[in-house]
Parts: structure tokens; sequence; C-alpha cells
């Protein structure tokens, strides 16, 4: 390539150096343009696709190995020979660079690029699939230049190379099968989301997982303990599980049992809802005629638990299911000039906002003792937000796209968060796991 | 690829000449400018008197969930119906607010208001175009801005509508 910019006895130093120029910079620009294309597919699919790619990467691996054989899809295609003598230097160096920055255009000597879109597509970020596609575009261009650095003849510098090509394919394979075991790895960057069945209303606590389900107007509350068979409350819904103790609201109001042994530990009677269970405390929303207001009990003197209001807001605004956790609770308030999470310290009464939108639905947070799950809902798209308590940096963990994929209510428990995902067309609700 | 590589290394005009770029002028009836729409649930801003987000098609409330509201400002289905969610409980309120002046605010960081208005005819009725203006130097879709109808030193940024209902 580079004695098309500067062929023998043809042109000069600085005719070289601007093709060379023109050249990097088209490299570099497709295969970034490349790269943050795959990114938003990725984010547009909306689903972990980290094994997929991990597979992909290790299938190519043995391809390279030699123990598999298979074409690879490609075009065979060269940069057009006649640009050089039709168009003005700068525009077909350029053009030349972005056809072969772009790595689909031309031959696939290795299934390596076609691994890097997998992996582009399962990063689902388009600027850091950019970043990366953009080295290889870098590459590229590096190519190009190589041969005539410290080389007194370009042919001989790519001869070279070739005569290397063995310890290069060598390398080519343990690279892949380095990049098949990252993206398979749970990694602190990157959230790994999974349907575990139907259900509504999720709330966690160690390994233990409590759920609502409804079937035909029955409602049941599932408690589901790690490695044994799962605990069934009938007539039960919006379940808070708290190690052995299970807080559920029917009929009556709310009742707190042991979900183990059955045994009644608590119960608040009338127009109760939404708890949440830290014992020996007990958050709750309370409806009248005017307001909701959202109450705080605490059973330390079961003979005379106490009550206290931390807020309340009109019948018509919407106060959300609280979470209790770490001497913390959290809540929502929806109105129709906006909405907003709150976190307040029960020790201190220190409250603050954690989240405010005048646009989008803000609802249903998640406490653990680090960190706050919340839903973030457009008209268009659902997202799971986390923050750490002691950080402001927000980071979305996961995300849906359709009216057939709504995100509700969420619980947290470690870096596994949980969330309901629902269809507006047939009411119909799946839990989802979000590993972080 | 021979517009792509002209777009990159020619001016604009050379590349439009090429590759002709998805107009987001001229997107709705009566708009014969270049500016953007303002940010809306629904993909075309149709407004009420006060700013508040319509359903395109036939003018209902919606909130900013896009979902048609009743007068208490719960989401309803066509029959009026509200909507329940997953628990069978009516889903509560989702926020509904202006599309200029909360909207563009929380989106793009500018304090915006609705100034400056012109008016056609479009489908036999008077339809009311206005004009989002705020500070910025550059409209929603990116190019310059221009002042517009607006005023007090501000530019347009996006542009709303709202039919009248009036007979044109």
């Amino acid at each position: 390539m580079v004695e098309t910019f500067t062929p023998a006895v043809c042109g000069s130093r600085r005719r070289q150096w601007l093709a060379l120029t023109g050249f990097a910079l088209g490299a570099v620009g497709a295969s970034a343009l490349v790269g943050a294309a795959l990114g938003a597919v990725g984010a547009a699919l909306g689903t972990q696709l980290s094994l997929v790619a991990a597979g992909l990467a290790l299938v190519a691996a043995a391809r390279e190995a030699g123990l598999l054989s298979f074409p690879l899809p490609q075009l065979r295609r060269q940069v057009p020979e006649r640009w050089r003598f039709e168009l003005p230097l700068p525009v077909w160096s350029v053009g030349y660079g972005a056809g072969l920055g772009a790595g689909f255009l031309t031959f696939q000597p290795v299934a390596t690029f076609w691994v890097a879109c997998a992996a582009a597509v399962a990063l689902a970020n388009p600027l850091a699939a950019a970043s990366c596609f953009a080295a290889f575009g870098a590459g590229r261009a590096l190519m190009t230049a190589w041969p005539r650095k410290g080389h007194d003849h370009a042919t001989s510098a790519v001869e070279g190379l070739v005569r290397r090509r063995r310890l290069l394919l060598v390398a080519n394979v343990t690279v892949l099968l380095v990049c098949a075991a990252l993206l398979a790895a749970p990694s602190a960057g990157v959230a790994s989301a999974q349907g575990i069945g139907s259900g509504l209303d999720p709330s966690a606590r160690g390994t233990v997982l409590g759920r609502a389900q409804r079937d035909s107007g029955t409602r049941r509350v599932l408690v589901e303990p790690a490695n044994t068979s799962p605990v069934v409350v009938q007539g039960a819904w919006s379940p808070s599980v708290d190690g052995h103790l299970l807080a559920y609201v029917d009929s009556g109001g709310i009742k707190v049992i042991d979900w183990s042994t059955g045994a009644p530990v608590a119960q608040v009677d009338g127009a109760v809802s939404r708890p949440a269970l830290d014992w020996p405390r007990l958050a709750f929303v309370r409806t009248d005629a005017s307001y909701k207001h959202l109450i705080l009990a605490n059973f330390s003197n079961p003979g005379a638990p106490t009550e206290r209001q931390i807020t309340k807001v009109v019948a018509r605004n919407d106060l959300g299911r609280p979470s209790l956790a770490s001497g913390r609770i959290a809540w929502h308030k929806v109105m129709g000039s906006g909405s907003r999470i709150y976190l307040q310290v029960l020790a201190t009464g220190n409250r603050k906002i954690v989240a405010r939108s005048k646009v989008a639905v803000l609802a249903n947070p998640s406490l653990s003792s680090t960190r706050i799950v919340w839903v973030k809902q457009f008209s268009r798209t659902c997202g799971l937000f986390t923050r750490r308590l002691d950080s402001t940096h927000v980071r979305r963990l996961y995300r849906t796209t359709k009216k057939t994929r709504l995100l509700w209510t969420t619980a947290l428990t470690g870096r596994t968060a949980y969330v309901t995902r629902w269809s507006q067309q047939t009411g119909a609700s799946t839990l989802v796991r979000v590993n972080f | 690829m021979g517009g792509a590589v002209l777009a990159l290394t020619g001016g604009a005009a050379v590349a439009a000449a090429v590759r002709p770029e998805k107009s987001e002028a001229f997107h709705f009836c009566g708009h014969i400018w270049t500016t953007g729409s303002c940010p809306n649930p629904l993909g075309m801003p149709r407004i009420d008197k006060h700013g508040y987000p319509l359903r395109p098609g036939d003018g209902r409330p919606i909130d900013n969930l896009g979902r048609r509201v009743n007068a208490q400002g719960y989401p309803v289905d066509a029959s009026g119906t509200r909507l329940h969610g997953p628990d069978g409980q009516p889903l509560p309120r989702a926020p509904r607010t202006r599309l200029c002046e909360e909207w563009v605010k929380e989106r793009y960081g500018h304090t915006s208001h609705t100034q400056g208005s012109w008016y056609r005819c479009c489908n036999n009725q008077i339809r009311k175009l206005a004009d989002c203006c705020s500070k910025s130097s550059k409209r929603i879709n990116g190019d310059a801005s221009l002042v517009g109808y607006c005023w007090n030193g501000n530019r347009v940024f996006c542009v709303q509508y709202y039919d009248t209902g009036l007979s044109c």
C-alpha cells in the first residue's frame, strides 16, 4: 500500500506523508464507525450476548489452530485501482483507508475480525466499541507506514513479516482464547440478565428470594431459599423477605410470619399495602380517603409496636413500595409534575433525593447495605439503574425497549438485582435476575 | 462507497449532493423550516394550548409515557377504562409535563420558553406552530439557531404545534 502512495521515481516525501495521513484518518474513522454501529446494535437488542461472543471466539480459535475448517464471510476485493488515477490524492487515500478500515470490504485471512464484531455487539456500548475498533483502523494504518520505517525496501519488510506468519498465527489463536475467557467470565463492568420464571414484586435477602404470582385471579407468594423447595403462601401478594421472616399482604392487611414454620409473628390490619421488612422494622403504605402515608413500624416490643410517618402524598399521586435495609429506607413519589427517588437514614432522619425527573417515571427503588437500584421509564424504553450509596455515579444495568417489556418492581441483594418485566398487552410478568 | 468518501473529505454541500440526509424539516404540515421537533412521547410534538403533550393522531391528552389519560391523569384504554398493572391494580399516574418548558430543560439543560408562533391551514383547520426558544446557539438538530419569532435574546431551539380546530 505504501508504494501505492509513492510509486518508484514518482512523488515526494510530502506526498507520501499526505497520503499516509489521509489513509490513517479514513481507516480509523471508518473502523470507529463500524464499532459504534455494532455497539448500538447491541444496545438496541438489550440482551446479554457475551456468552455467544465467547463461543464464537472459541470456534474461531479452533479454526485458526487448524482444528476446524470452514470458510469465512468476506468480500474478495481490493481497493479500486482506478481511484488513484481519477481522484485527488487526499480523496483516494482517505477512501482506501476507509475501505480497509471498515474491515468487511476486503479479504479476511483470519476469523479475528468477526469475533471482534461479535464482541462489539456484546459490549452494547457504542462509544466503547468505537474506541476498540478505532484501534483496528490504527493497526491498518500502521501497516502502511511500517514497511518504510527502518527498511531499505518495503517489499523486503513485508516478506520478513510473512516469514513470521506461523508465529503470528499462534499469537492470534492465543488472543482468541483470551478473548473467549474474558467474554465468558462474569465481569465487574458488565451486567448479565436472565429470566427466572413468572412472577412479580421480587424481594431478596441473602440467598432467599420471594416473589408473587397471579394465575387466573388467584394470588400467592413463593419463598425460594437456595437449594430447598419453595414455600407457598396462598392468597398472599406483595412479599418482603428478611431471613426466615416474610411480610405479605392479604385481604386483612399485612402479615409477618416465619415462612419456614408458618408461625405468625406480627400483623397490621386495615388499608395497608406494600410492606418492606427489616425486622424488627416494617415499612408500609397506609391509604385513606385523602392521602397515602408511608409508615415505619417498630416491633422491638411486639406487644406495643410503635409507628411513625415518614412521608405522605395526596391520594391521586403514587407513593411507591418502600425498601428497608441497613438502617435506611427508600421510596418513590410519582406525581403529575415529575417523579423522585428518596433515601432516608432512619437514625438521623437525613433525607436526600437520589434521582429526580420531570419527564421520566422513576420508581420502585430497592436498597442493599451499599447500593440502591430503581426503574426509569420513558415512552419507548425502560431501564434498571444503580448507584452506590456513597457515590453519585449512576449506571444502567438493564434496558428494555418495547411495550411488551416494561419494568416494574425491584429487589437487590449484594450484586444481584431482580426486576419485574411485564407486558402492557397481556399483563403477564416474569422476573429477571441481573448480576453485575 | 464513492459518496461516502466524498462525505468524509469534501464539504457539506458535496456530501449532501452524493448522499441526501434524512431531513428533520418539513416533517409535519405547516412546518417549512429546518428546525427539529421538540422532544415528545410519541414522535410528533403536538401540544394543547398550555404546552402539554397530546396524541398526534387524535389530539387526546397523553402522559409522558405516551399513554392516553383521563381528566384525572390516570392512564386509560380506548374505552376510557383505567389500565392495570401486572398486580391487577389500576396503574398510577405518570408525569405529564410541558414539552418546551420541562422536557427541553431536562434533556438539554436549557431554560426554554414557548415564544412566537405562526399559523397554517392544515387538514382544514388552523394549526398554530410555536417555537420553543432558549439561549442556545444550536437548534435541537445540531445546526445553528436563528432568532425566528423568539424574543428577549432567545433563539429557536425546537418546534411544536397546536391544532385549534378552527376551520380554514
